[in-house]
């Protein structure tokens, strides 16, 4: 099992090891990361039932690319570039495919919401106010942009800054930063449009 | 400040307090007001959603993921990939010509030399036929246009008697 002591060595160790091809390795990278990696699918994807099968395909990737892994960024940041390149290719297909429904905010869900949010904000109990709220912000991101859900899910849900996403994603931080803006903007509007916010 | 000013000020604060003037703005425009309550819900939501508790691994999932790693051991090495994915390349291109080729072989009116199709040949052929059908016209022609134009034998022997 990993050591918590002098983590950047022993990882430079395990990846080297990794590199040429031990699998023992390779398996205190995983124990050590698969937290990491489960939240940034489950935030970024949302999709309960295929998050530990995205987890596996990215170790996978991961060891078959680690070869090309040059430790010019940190590995933490690599392997959430791969993650989120996992993640990127998993929604646009769903988006394509349109596989489930979910996407779609019904009439009826509409007034519900109004309900929910409206009466939450009058005083209601407040883990009622998070559940409507929550619920609300759910279905806008199911309906967004990929490109829109991963900036979104990497600031808002997974807590990161502008210059580790800019790191993770590869952009500079004025590129994330419209990047970021106009994702809120179209969600908002998005949130308008339904009829909620008028 | 202007509306547009104003919202943008508000998505670009997000969390963050706002300036005094687009505040003082948001104290007398109702429009605003209804904007900046909807971002507040979003980004309530946004504070919801990322308190959700995030998926534990299963038990056994380094296990399971290091047992499918051993299972794809025989998985090609980046060069074996590169030289696989470039050589399939070649093959297609390979393959792609020879079709061409064959083609061009095979249909010949479809290619840069152009050969005699059924059809030209068929009429070929007729047209010898009928040239050869013709040619007893044309020798009696020839011999009837000898016999108008050559000055016969008895002519040329008078014609030298003269003086």
């Amino acid at each position: 099992m990993p050591g918590p002591v002098d983590q950047t060595s022993e990882e430079v160790q395990w990846i080297k090891a990794a590199q040429r091809g031990e699998r023992e390795p390779f398996g205190f990278l995983i124990e050590r990361y698969q937290r990491r990696v489960l939240s940034h699918v489950a935030r970024l994807v949302r999709r309960h039932d295929d998050v530990e099968d995205i987890a596996q395909e990215v170790f996978i990737k991961v060891f078959r690319a680690l070869r090309t892994y040059n430790f010019q960024s940190s590995f933490a940041a690599w392997l959430s570039r791969v993650t989120v390149n996992q993640c990127y290719d998993y929604l646009r297909r769903e988006r394509a495919s349109r596989i489930d429904f979910d996407w779609q905010v019904h009439e009826g869900e509409q007034e519900e919401f109004d309900t929910r949010v409206e009466r939450a904000e009058d005083g209601s109990p407040d883990p009622e106010r998070q559940a409507a709220l929550r619920d609300l912000v759910g279905k806008l991101l199911n309906r967004a942009p990929a490109e829109d859900r991963i900036v979104l899910g990497l600031k808002e849900l997974e807590g990161m800054s502008v210059e580790e996403i800019a790191e993770i994603l590869e952009l500079n931080l004025s590129t994330v930063k419209v990047r970021l803006h106009r994702a809120r903007k179209r969600m908002l509007e998005d949130y308008r449009s339904l009829g909620r916010g008028k | 400040m202007r509306c547009d000013d104003v919202r943008k000020t508000l998505l670009e604060a997000w969390s963050q307090d706002l300036a005094e003037s687009a505040r003082t703005h948001l104290g007398g425009c109702a429009e605003c007001r209804l904007y900046a309550r909807d971002l507040g819900r979003l980004r309530a939501g946004f504070a919801a959603l990322a308190e959700e508790p995030v998926p534990e691994p299963s038990w056994g999932f380094a296990e399971r993921l290091l047992r499918r790693i051993e299972e794809a051991a025989d998985m090609p090495t980046f060069a074996e990939e590169f030289f696989e994915r470039v050589g399939r390349r070649v093959v297609y291109v390979a393959g792609m010509l020879a079709l061409m080729l064959i083609l061009v072989l095979a249909v010949p009116s479809s290619g840069p030399l152009r050969g005699p199709t059924a059809a030209e040949l068929y009429w070929t052929q007729s047209d010898v036929a009928s040239v050869g059908s013709d040619a007893s016209f044309g020798d009696e022609s020839l011999e009837n246009s000898d016999a108008v134009q050559a000055p016969s034998a008895t002519e040329e022997s008078e014609s030298a008697n003269k003086p």
